[in-house]
């Protein structure tokens, strides 16, 4: 048993949190009934708590901007699981990676416990919380005028009322997040005189082209996008979207691309401009106030923009042509990894590409604006203001500007010459080590909050748990510490945050001429309000003709642009003190824990160096070193490294850890938005190495066809993938000789023989999966949601050194192509255990741990294995994964062991472990329908991976029922087995990836 | 809060009375020993307690009296059994629904020691911490309600003996042992697949 236990806590207050049963960190060392244990009942008995059985309750995500909906899966009284709300318009069930790892910053082991004071030798001492709150009230009380604040959290009440707060009292609320896209803000503003983000429906586009914007990563809404992408991408009744990416480095989003145009960094607009040219001069259905343009644009011939790109001008016109027909089509741009100083005339330029083409109000629309920050351009702003010593009080909330802004930008020397400055971060964090008081705010788990993520839908947030540390939500401290300054905050009554959100809500309802009481019970159940408000018409403005076009500048004179992207786990750098996504691989690379830059093979081989060899990058703005990762998929003249490591504070899991590409860039020169990539670096070998830390093989199948894909015509004439590799010239191949087919042929039979007998006589449902591969874009959701069902440690950068990381499910990367002009093709499929029929593992097993269960599953048991690990080395998919150290004991530091999920035994060392189809969920459905006297329904059983996917590629159920949704898609003529050779008979169908290219 | 850390979720929990006997299990003879039916078994007053078998609790709770004299359903108290993995610990709100009035006026001075204790405990917002006396390794799930559901709402005896006639509760069966679980499936014919409890 471990006996972690948080120290901040006292047991009674435990007991709240916990509960009657609570705490089942099942280990399965814990055999002995020696000791002594306590039954410890509620005092009084929580009427949604029901020891055994898990809680629900709505919510929303706060990882990033977008606010997807939560249902929060809560067992004794504390949260063990995020899930996505069905019903919330955004992620309609389903929840990234990220949003998934919400669950480790309620449960972070750097959380602050109390609030805190900077003592005299500079650093940190515990105060109580009336003390704190006090001496802010008299510091804020004094400074009137000179209080500012830096607010990252989105819109919504807390924000207004920290405005409100603020503004009282004289002084400015910058709200600013480090990705907030406005550049985008920019451009709608100058083509049709709209200031927002628009929303996307990706959807209903037949044809997509992203001008370097990472919508399936950080860009906006990543879990819409994504969603609206496999609806439109994934193969269906022979038909699919086509989608080009055009960028100087292939992104996640690029890698999911049917064609990749690599054009020079900052030609993006040319292309996109030459399109609409192209578009505007042959099509007579673009809307009517659009050919005023035509004089503007005929300058961006196809031509001229081939040549600065760098690509064919033939590509362009069929670009030009294949958008204009697909009606509807959709052009984004705007990705932070491809923010230069020519960003928003590229958003500009992109946004007449939608409106010749008529997507603007069909696939472009701005009837529910994204909710945006106000701004770097404010944020410099209040830079200056401090520097000039115009602020007296700086509150910092949810928001880490001494790690997001470039050194260039010198936040830390103007911060520090504000007198007084106090940080609410959870997490000790970049900017709270700057701050002379901290006070902790609660997670967004633990609090009444709201989030209008955008116009007509605002989520809401409920406790759903005891906190874990005695803190406070910033909301009560602000409230209360009004209350001690009166005069100009006489005005904020209100008892509790709690309060006044209920007030705040109340007001609305009674707008909406509704019951308040009903209307707060209904949007509490259902996470929020869910409308859909009409929008403007949307029409060109006066003066949206593009500009002459400027090449945008990149400082220095070094030989390669230097294109800092944001990492797909940890965005801006919050999700750095997240094991799961620092353990969980980079899609692109499948690196773990590390920061690498990304150079071309050719790049490469001119510098001479190989994979995990030190690169030194020198801007005109700073030096850093990073590690090699040869990349197919970037441009010679480019080199990047991901944005969100290299922290020098933020907690044990992220300090110390890789470097940060912001302190490369230039700070200035953006017009209201931070220049990410604005800077050319020079690259020196230092001659040292670093191991890359990856769980990546051989990023080549060798002819294995492990994932496999298939071109469009022959998909849609319904070709199974041999016929299809047979039809393009493959070699015909016989999967078994004539002999192997007859002693299958007897085995098989010897194998029905057996399930008459015992255990396996009776009927039994069969459980199987189907991964659809021209769904799945490969942005690892999955693999968090398996860590958090399923209790798998996190073991660290050492232990996957040697290859020893224990996601039950991973997804392979494979290139094709990428060679002799071939264009470069990735190719995901996620692999877990494929629950053989004819398994491997199972006859090795000297111990019967692994063997064979009535219901089609491969079944491990724990209590039986011995660890030869014979199971492992036979198993052609590597998806057995061994306890080599006591992981239960190490892997999940107080208080992260509050989240291990009571169903799943937490497995001890020594002991083989894999994916088990979430048996417990199987085990849990199959109660419930026995409970209610009926058999099970397709659909009862959802996976931890199917359930998060927001693709919708992976499909679970019983085969045996002809019905189900998994034995449908099973029939599938694009449906193969991995490695069929083997003979194994998985019960994992994967269907063939689609390939939408050109007839070239 | 390490004492409830300790406690196993899938596991069984403590011991429930049932008020019919199901079966004549070998442990029940051992029990009988000691208190020779539950008509006197309630004049036990607290302080005989050291001849009774299993490990003392904090309050000298009587499932003889609860259970067998008054015949409250197992469930009154063991509110989950029924529905979920875990049978329920009734909180200290369910003893004061009784409690707040019984004070055992007409008992003895050690009953209504006892009875104190629990008000007190209510009063101060103190738990009472039971000593557990049926633990399952954590390795194995066992779902209380699939059991009820199959064998009816006073199959508790099967594993946990005649708890209405136990002054004070003591474990009658190994259920920790897997051939315990082992024989009841293959005497009902029902799975034994690993993974029905092994996950």
């Amino acid at each position: 048993m471990p006996d972690e236990r948080p120290r901040e806590m006292d047991r009674r207050r435990f007991l709240t949190v916990l509960g009657v049963s609570g705490a089942g960190t099942a280990v399965l060392s814990g055999c002995s009934t020696d000791k002594v244990e306590k039954l410890i009942p509620y005092l009084v008995q929580s009427e949604d708590q029901v020891p055994g059985l898990p809680t629900y309750y709505a919510s929303t995500c706060t990882e990033c901007s977008a606010g997807c909906g939560l249902h929060v899966k809560t067992r004794e009284g504390r949260a063990i699981k995020l899930e996505g709300n069905p019903e919330h318009p955004v992620n309609a069930g389903t929840l990234c990676a990220r949003g998934q790892a919400g669950l480790q910053g309620l449960y972070n082991p750097g959380r602050l416990t109390s609030p805190m004071q900077r003592n005299a030798s500079g650093g940190f001492d515990p105060i109580e919380w009336d003390a704190a709150i006090t001496l802010l009230a008299q510091r804020v009380g004094g400074a009137g005028a000179g209080v500012a604040a830096i607010n990252g959290y989105g819109a919504g009440t807390f924000s207004s009322l920290l405005a409100d707060w603020v503004g009282a009292l004289g002084g400015r609320v910058v709200r600013w997040q480090p990705f907030d896209h406005e550049p985008i803000r920019a451009a709608g503003r100058q083509v049709f005189g709209i200031d927002a983000l628009p929303s996307h429906d990706f959807s209903r586009a037949r044809q997509i082209v992203s001008f370097g914007a990472d919508f399936l990563e950080t860009w906006l809404s990543p879990i819409e996008n994504q969603r609206g992408f496999a609806e439109a991408h994934g193969f269906r009744n022979g038909q699919m979207a086509r989608h080009v990416f055009v960028a100087p480095r292939m992104s996640l989003t690029g890698l999911n691309a049917d064609q990749w145009l690599g054009v020079a960094p900052g030609s993006e607009a040319l292309v996109a401009l030459a399109m609409a040219n192209l578009i505007l001069s042959e099509r007579t259905s673009a809307p009517a106030d659009a050919n005023a343009l035509r004089s503007s644009l005929s300058a961006y011939t196809p031509e001229m923009a081939a040549q600065a790109a760098g690509v064919e001008a033939e590509e362009i016109r069929r670009l030009a042509r294949d958008f204009a027909s697909a009606e509807p089509s959709l052009a984004v741009a705007g990705g932070i990894g491809n923010q230069h100083r020519g960003a928003v005339e590229l958003a500009a330029a992109v946004n007449i590409l939608n409106y010749v083409a008529g997507n603007v109000g069909v696939t472009v629309r701005f009837d529910q604006p994204i909710d945006s920050g106000d701004g770097y351009g404010a944020m410099r702003d209040l830079v200056g203001r401090m520097d000039r010593g115009e602020v007296q009080v700086a509150l910092v909330h949810e928001s880490n500007p001494a790690y997001a802004l470039p050194q260039s930008a010198e936040f830390a020397a103007a911060f520090a010459k504000v007198p007084f400055k106090v940080s609410t971060a959870q997490v000790l964090d970049e900017t709270a080590a700057l701050c002379d008081l901290l006070l902790p705010s609660l997670h967004a788990l633990e609090r009444w909050d709201d989030l209008a993520a955008r116009v007509g839908v605002t989520g809401l947030m409920q406790p759903v748990m005891e906190p874990v540390f005695p803190v406070r939500h910033t909301g009560d401290v602000l409230l209360a510490a009004a209350k001690l300054v009166g005069g100009a905050l006489a005005g904020f009554t209100a008892p509790t945050f709690e309060a006044h959100l209920k007030a705040a809500w109340a007001a609305r309802a009674q707008d909406n001429a509704d019951n308040a009481d009903n209307a707060w019970h209904d949007a509490l159940r259902r996470g929020g309000l869910y409308g859909a408000p009409a929008g403007p018409a949307v029409s060109l403005a006066a003066n949206a003709a593009p500009a002459a076009w400027v090449a945008p500048i990149f400082d220095g004179d070094g030989a390669y642009v230097f294109a800092p992207y944001p990492s797909s786990m940890l965005s801006d750098g919050r999700g750095a003190n997240r094991p799961w996504l620092m353990e969980n691989p980079d899609p692109v690379t499948k690196i773990t824990w590390q920061s690498w830059v990304e150079v071309h093979p050719d790049t490469a081989a001119e510098l001479d160096v190989r994979n995990g060899e030190i690169l030194e990058l020198t801007s005109p703005h700073g030096t850093l070193e990073a590690p090699v990762y040869i990349y197919p998929g970037i441009r010679r003249d480019t080199v990047a490294i991901p944005l969100g490591m290299g922290h020098t504070e933020y907690g044990a899991y992220a300090t110390g850890r890789g470097v940060n590409a912001a302190d490369l860039i230039a700070a200035t020169d953006g017009a209201g938005f931070l220049p990410y990539s604005s800077t050319r670096v020079s690259l020196r070998k230092v001659g040292r190495y670093e191991m890359p830390a990856t769980t990546e093989g051989t990023p080549r199948q060798l002819g294995r066809h492990i994932v496999e894909a298939m071109p469009l015509p022959l998909a849609a004439r319904g070709l199974t993938v041999r016929q299809a590799y047979e039809e393009q010239g493959g070699a015909h191949h016989e999967y078994n000789t004539e002999r192997e087919v007859q002693a299958l042929d007897g085995w098989t039979d010897k194998q029905i023989e057996m399930t008459q007998f015992g255990n396996y006589a009776n009927e039994h449902p069969k459980w199987g999966l189907a991964v659809d591969l021209s769904r799945c874009t490969g942005c690892s959701a999955c693999i968090t949601a398996c860590y958090a069902e399923n209790n798998i440690p996190v073991l660290g950068e050492e232990e996957i050194f040697k290859g020893r990381e224990m996601t039950w499910i991973r997804i392979e990367r494979y290139w094709e192509g990428g060679t002799d002009g071939e264009a470069l093709e990735a190719r995901f499929a996620p692999v877990m255990c494929q629950h053989c029929d004819n398994a491997p593992c199972e006859p090795v097993c000297p111990v019967y741990a692994a063997y064979h269960t009535p219901d089609g599953l491969n079944g491990q048991v724990y209590n039986r294995c011995v660890g030869t690990r014979y199971c492992s080395n036979n198993c052609p998919y590597k998806v057995r994964y061994f306890n080599w150290y006591a992981y239960n004991k190490t892997a999940f530091p107080e208080p992260l062991n509050l989240q291990l999920n009571p169903d799943v035994t937490v497995r001890a060392r020594g002991v083989m472990e894999k994916c088990t189809f979430c048996v417990q969920r199987i085990r849990s459905a199959q109660h419930q329908a026995r409970l209610e006297d009926r058999p099970l329904a397709d659909g009862d059983v959802v996976t931890a991976c199917a359930q998060a996917c927001p693709s919708g590629a992976l499909t679970f159920g019983n085969v045996k029922d002809g019905t189900s949704r998994v034995a449908i898609a099973k029939q599938d003529p694009r449906g193969y087995h991995m490695l069929e050779d083997t003979n194994v008979r998985p019960a994992v169908t994967y269907l063939a990836k689609v390939l939408h290219r050109t007839e070239a | 809060m390490r004492k409830l850390i300790i406690l196993g979720v899938g596991s069984a929990l403590v011991a429930v009375a049932a008020l019919v006997v199901a079966g004549d299990r070998p442990g029940i003879t051992a029990q009988e020993a000691v208190v020779r039916d539950s008509a006197t078994a309630y004049v036990l007053a607290a302080t005989d307690t050291a001849q009774l078998q299993g490990p003392r609790q904090p309050i000298f709770f009587r499932h003889d009296i609860h259970a067998g004299q008054y015949k409250i359903s197992c469930q009154y108290c063991h509110y989950s059994v029924s529905v979920a993995s875990e049978p329920g610990i009734p909180s200290l709100e369910t003893c004061m629904t009784c409690h707040t009035v019984i004070g055992g006026a007409s008992a003895d001075t050690a009953t209504r020691n006892e009875i104190a204790k629990v008000r007190t405990a209510w009063n101060e917002k103190q738990p009472v911490e039971w000593v557990r006396i049926h633990t399952l390794g954590k390795h194995a799930h066992f779902p209380h309600m699939r059991h009820i559901k199959a064998m009816g709402p006073n199959a508790c005896a099967t594993c946990h003996g005649d708890v209405a006639r136990m002054p004070q509760v003591f474990k009658v069966n190994n259920v920790n042992n897997m051939g315990w679980c082992i024989s009841c499936h293959v005497e009902r014919n029902v799975s034994r697949d690993c993974t029905v409890c092994h996950y």
